[in-house]
C-alpha cells in the first residue's frame, strides 16, 4: 500500500456535513436522465413522448460514440422530454409503472467471468448503458472503447463536500465489490489502483488487501487525476480509466444480475439543510423527492455532484447514475454589512491568511453562492499557483488559453488539470480560471476527436 | 434599513441603464462598493467563492502605510521646527506636518482618482483598487517640500503612463507610485534632490538654522571623502538609533526603517507580500555591500567600506524593500524568481548608492529596472519547470 500525500489543495470546512445515518427513500412516481449534466455527450434521442419503455430500455445514444447508449432508469410511460437553449436535452422522463418491467441482458456468475473474452465483456457493459461510469483520463469523458488504459483508477471516496462516505454505500456489498473490481481487471487489461483517504481506510476492513493507494491531504487528493499526477513517471501513463467506489457497484451488480441496478446511496447535505445524512435513492429519482422536507429557506441552490466540481441542478431536475451529491448551499445574493470587508474579520473563512480567521483554530462554517468581490485582473498574487494540486500555474496557463497558444498551454500540463476549481475559487481577482481552462480543454478534445 | 442604504437605493437609478448618470455608473459603482459590496452570484462552477477579494488585498498595503504617515507628519514637522529655529514640542509639529502633508495626499489622491475613474469609464470596467495603493505609496516618496502641482503631474504620469495605458492595475509592468516618483526626480531634479528639499522652513526663514544638518544621510555618505560613513553620520548628528527610527530630513514617511520591518512583518504574515522578495533583496544587499567591503583596500572610497547594515538602515531602502519590491504586479509570478529579482534589486541598489555619484539613493530606480526585467526571470523559470513536467500531450 502507497501513501500519497498532498500538500496543496484545500480543505473547505463547510457546516452540514452528512451523518453516516442511512434512510432509505420510497419510490418516486417518476425518473428522468438528465443528459446536461453529462460531461461530452451529445444525445440522439431513440424515444419520443409516449413511448413505453422497461428498466434498461435505451433512451438516447451518443452522437459522438454510436454504441454508447443510455438506458431508463425506470419502466413505464416517457412523459416528457424537455428541451433547454440551443436544443439542449435537458432531461427524458419517465412516469413509473406500478410493476416494472426489465430488459433482460442475461447474468455471469464468477466462473463465466474468467471465461468470458474481453471484448464480449466490454460489449455487454456497453449494452447495459452503465459503461459512461467508467470515465478516461485525461478529458474525462466516457472511456474509449477501443482504447487500452494504462492502469483503471477506482476512488473510494470523494472529498468534494460531501460525498457519500464508502464505510456506508460498501456495507455488507463486498463480494459485490470484489465482483466488480475483477470484471473491471478483465475488461481493461490493466492493473486496478484503489484508494482511499487515510481516515477512511479502518472502516472498510474487508477490502483493506485490496487497497493500493492511501491518500493523505486536502480535497482534490481523492481525485484519480492527482493520484496519476502523483504517481506517473512517464507519459505512457497519462491514459487512464476511472470510477468511483459506487460505479463498481453498479456494474458489479448489472453483470451478476442481467438487469440494471436501480438504486445508488447518496447524502442530501450543506449548510441549513435538516438532518443532512446519507440516503439509498432510486436512480434518476426528482430532486425534489430527495430533499423533501430537508431543505431550510427558498433562498437556496442546490448542485448536484459537490460544491467545487458540481453543477448548479433545479428542483425539478433529477440525478444520474453516479451523481451520488446533492448540495444545498444559501444564494447570498444579498450585501453584506457596511463596510464589513475593513473588519478584522474574526469570523470569515478564507484560504488566505487576510482575515482574523485565519489565526484561530479552524472550524466549519457556512458558506453561500456569493462571489464575494467584483471582477478584477489578475494581480499575479499566486494563490492559484500555491493551491493546485497538479502544480500547473493557472494564472499563466489561463494567459496561454486566452492568447489561443495551444501547444504552451500543453506544455503548461492543461491536460493535467483535474478540474477541481480551486483556482477560481481562491482567486481574489474572481477570474474564472477553471471555466477558461475547461473551455481549452473541451476545444481541444473537439480539435483531436 | 440604515441611511447609508437608503441613500445608495435612491441614487442607483441614475446610474443604471437610462439614467441621467448612465455614463458614470463605474465611478457611483466603486463608491458604493466600498460601504456594500455587490450581492453578485456565482453562475458557473466552482458555486462557491473565496472571501478574498482585491479591495480587501489592497487595503491591508494601505493599513500597512498608515503608521508610515502617522510618522511623517510628525517628522516633517518635528524636522521644519528644528531647522526653524522653532520649539520642537510634539502637537506643533504634527501641526505643521498635517499642514503640509494633507494637501499633498488630498491632491494624489483626487488627480489619481481622476485618471482612474476616467479610463474606468471610457473603458467601462470597475475601478481597480491597486489605485488607492498606488496613491498610498507617492506621497511617502517625496520631499515634503514638493510643489502640489508637481505632486498632480507626478502621480497623474505614474497613474497613466505606469499603468493605464498598459491596461490598468494588474497589467503594468511597472510599479505605478514609483515611476511616477522617478519621472519628478528627472523632470524636476532641482524640487526633488540637493540638501534643501527635505526639510519644510517655516517662520519665514530661507535658510536652516546653523546647528540644523539637512543633508540626508545618503547625502552624507556620498561625499564623506575620508575616514568611515558611519564616522561622518556620527559628525552630521546622526546616531544609529536615529537612523533606525528615521528622525531625520528625508522624503516624507520613507525613513523609518522600524515602521517598514514592522509593515514588512505585517503584510507577509496576511499574506499579501511574499517573503521571497523581501529575503532576496535583503541578500543581494548583504551580499553586494560585502563583496564590495572585501574588495575595498585601504586607499578606496569610504563608501566601499560601509557594511550591508547601514546600507540597510539608510534612506528608502527599507521603504523599497517592504512595499514596492514586494507589489506582486511589477515582480515576477514564479516563486523562484522572485528569489532572483529581489537579489539583483538589492544588488543594483547598492552598485548605483556606491558608484554612481548621479544617484544618491539607487533603490527606486533599481525596482523599475527589475521591473523590466521581471518577465524575462519568470521566462526562465518557467522554461526549467516545464522541462521537470512528465508531458502529457495527445
Amino acid at each position: 500500500m502507497n501513501t500519497v500525500h498532498l500538500e496543496k489543495g484545500y480543505h473547505l470546512r463547510l457546516t452540514g456535513r452528512p451523518s453516516a445515518e442511512l434512510e432509505v427513500l420510497p419510490r418516486p412516481a417518476r425518473v428522468a436522465v438528465v443528459p446536461e449534466r453529462l460531461p461530452f455527450v451529445k444525445p440522439r434521442l431513440k424515444v419520443k413522448v409516449g413511448d413505453r419503455v422497461k428498466t434498461g430500455s435505451a433512451l438516447f445514444e451518443d452522437k459522438r460514440h454510436p454504441g454508447v447508449s443510455y438506458r431508463s432508469p425506470g419502466a413505464g410511460t416517457v412523459s416528457s422530454i424537455l428541451f433547454g437553449p440551443r436544443r439542449v436535452v435537458r432531461h427524458i422522463v419517465v412516469d413509473l409503472d406500478d410493476k416494472e418491467a426489465f430488459e433482460e441482458f442475461g447474468p455471469i456468475d464468477r466462473k463465466a467471468l474468467e471465461g468470458i473474452d474481453r471484448l464480449e465483456l466490454i460489449d455487454r457493459l456497453m449494452a447495459g448503458g452503465l459503461w459512461p461510469l467508467l470515465r478516461e483520463l485525461p478529458f474525462r469523458h466516457a472511456a474509449g472503447i477501443k482504447t487500452r488504459p494504462s492502469a483503471i483508477f477506482v476512488h473510494l471516496d470523494n472529498l468534494d463536500p460531501f460525498h457519500p462516505l464508502p464505510s456506508v454505500y460498501l456495507r455488507g456489498c463486498e463480494d459485490l465489490f470484489e465482483f466488480g473490481l475483477r470484471a473491471l481487471e478483465r475488461a481493461a487489461d490493466a492493473p486496478v489502483k484503489i484508494s482511499i483517504a487515510k481516515e477512511n481506510a479502518s472502516t472498510v476492513n474487508g477490502l483493506r488487501s485490496r487497497i493500493t493507494h492511501v491518500y493523505t491531504g486536502n480535497y482534490p487528493s481523492h481525485d484519480p487525476g492527482v493520484l496519476l499526477y502523483r504517481t506517473k513517471r512517464s507519459a505512457d501513463e497519462n491514459h487512464a480509466w476511472f470510477i468511483s467506489g459506487q460505479g463498481v457497484l453498479l456494474l458489479a451488480q448489472f453483470l451478476r444480475e442481467g438487469r440494471l441496478p436501480t438504486e445508488q446511496t447518496l447524502v442530501v447535505a450543506g449548510p441549513g439543510v435538516k438532518s443532512p445524512r446519507h440516503v439509498r435513492a432510486r436512480i434518476g429519482a426528482p430532486i425534489s423527492d430527495l430533499s423533501k422536507g430537508r431543505v431550510p429557506a427558498p433562498e437556496s441552490r442546490c448542485i448536484a455532484g459537490g460544491v467545487f466540481s458540481g453543477l448548479p441542478a433545479a428542483m425539478d431536475s433529477f440525478l444520474n447514475a453516479g451523481e451520488t451529491s446533492l448540495v444545498y448551499l444559501p444564494e447570498g445574493a444579498v450585501s453584506p454589512p457596511p463596510l464589513e470587508w475593513m473588519m478584522p474579520g474574526r469570523d470569515v473563512p478564507s484560504y488566505s491568511r487576510a482575515f482574523l480567521s485565519a489565526f484561530a483554530p479552524p472550524r466549519e462554517r457556512s458558506m453561500s453562492c456569493n462571489r464575494h468581490g467584483g471582477l478584477r485582473a489578475c494581480i499575479q498574487c499566486g494563490f492559484c499557483a500555491r493551491v493546485c494540486p497538479v502544480d500547473i500555474l493557472p494564472q499563466l496557463t489561463y494567459k496561454a488559453v486566452l492568447a489561443e497558444e495551444v501547444e504552451e498551454s500543453l506544455a503548461h500540463g492543461l491536460l493535467d488539470c483535474v478540474e477541481c476549481g480551486l483556482c477560481s475559487f481562491v482567486c481574489p481577482s474572481k477570474i474564472d480560471l477553471l471555466q477558461a481552462l475547461r473551455r481549452a480543454r473541451e476545444a481541444y478534445y473537439d480539435d483531436i476527436a | 434599513m440604515n441611511p447609508i442604504n437608503r441613500f445608495f437605493d435612491s441614487q442607483r437609478r441614475h446610474f443604471e441603464k437610462g439614467g441621467r448618470f448612465e455614463k458614470y455608473y463605474f465611478v457611483y459603482e466603486n463608491i458604493e462598493s466600498i460601504f456594500y459590496p455587490p450581492p453578485h452570484v456565482t453562475t458557473v462552477s466552482p458555486m462557491v467563492r473565496d472571501r478574498l477579494d482585491v479591495k480587501r488585498f489592497m487595503f491591508l498595503v494601505v493599513v500597512a502605510l498608515l503608521p508610515h504617515y502617522a510618522f511623517g507628519v510628525f517628522n516633517v514637522g518635528y524636522q521644519s521646527h528644528l531647522a526653524s529655529g522653532l520649539p520642537p514640542d510634539f502637537w506643533p509639529a504634527v501641526a505643521k506636518g498635517l499642514q503640509v502633508v494633507v494637501p499633498m495626499v488630498a491632491v494624489t489622491y483626487a488627480v489619481g482618482y481622476f485618471w482612474e475613474a476616467l479610463f474606468a469609464t471610457v473603458r467601462k470596467h470597475e475601478i481597480s483598487e491597486g489605485l488607492f495603493v498606488s496613491c498610498a505609496l507617492f506621497p511617502l516618496t517625496l520631499p515634503p517640500t514638493q510643489p502640489l502641482w508637481q505632486v498632480a503631474l507626478g502621480i497623474s504620469f505614474g497613474i497613466v503612463i505606469g499603468k493605464e495605458i498598459f491596461g490598468g492595475t494588474g497589467r503594468n509592468f511597472l510599479n505605478p507610485a514609483l515611476t511616477g516618483r522617478a519621472f519628478l526626480y528627472f523632470a524636476y531634479p532641482v524640487q526633488t534632490s540637493g540638501d534643501a528639499v527635505w526639510t519644510v522652513l517655516a517662520a519665514g526663514r530661507t535658510a536652516p538654522v546653523d546647528a540644523f544638518t539637512s543633508a540626508t544621510p545618503l547625502a552624507v555618505a556620498a561625499a564623506t571623502e575620508s575616514g568611515s560613513v558611519p564616522q561622518a553620520w556620527v559628525d552630521a548628528g546622526y546616531s544609529t538609533a536615529k537612523l533606525f527610527f528615521g528622525l531625520y530630513p528625508d522624503s516624507i514617511g520613507a525613513s523609518a526603517t522600524f515602521l517598514c520591518i514592522v509593515g514588512a512583518l505585517f503584510l507577509i504574515t496576511v499574506g499579501v507580500a511574499d517573503h521571497r522578495i523581501i529575503l532576496g533583496d535583503i541578500l543581494g544587499f548583504l551580499a553586494t555591500a560585502g563583496l564590495l567591503n572585501l574588495l575595498a583596500g585601504p586607499g578606496s572610497s569610504p563608501y566601499l567600506h560601509l557594511s550591508p547594515l547601514h546600507h540597510l538602515l539608510v534612506g528608502g531602502a527599507a521603504f523599497g524593500i517592504a512595499y514596492m519590491t514586494t507589489d506582486p504586479v511589477s515582480a515576477p509570478a514564479l516563486p523562484g524568481a522572485r528569489w532572483v529579482y529581489g537579489f539583483l534589486i538589492g544588488m543594483l541598489t547598492v552598485l548605483m548608492r556606491v558608484f554612481n555619484p548621479a544617484f544618491p539613493e539607487g533603490i527606486g530606480i533599481a525596482i523599475l529596472f527589475m521591473n523590466c526585467f521581471a518577465p524575462l526571470i519568470d521566462e526562465i523559470q518557467l522554461k526549467v519547470r516545464l522541462k521537470k513536467r512528465v508531458p502529457n500531450v495527445r
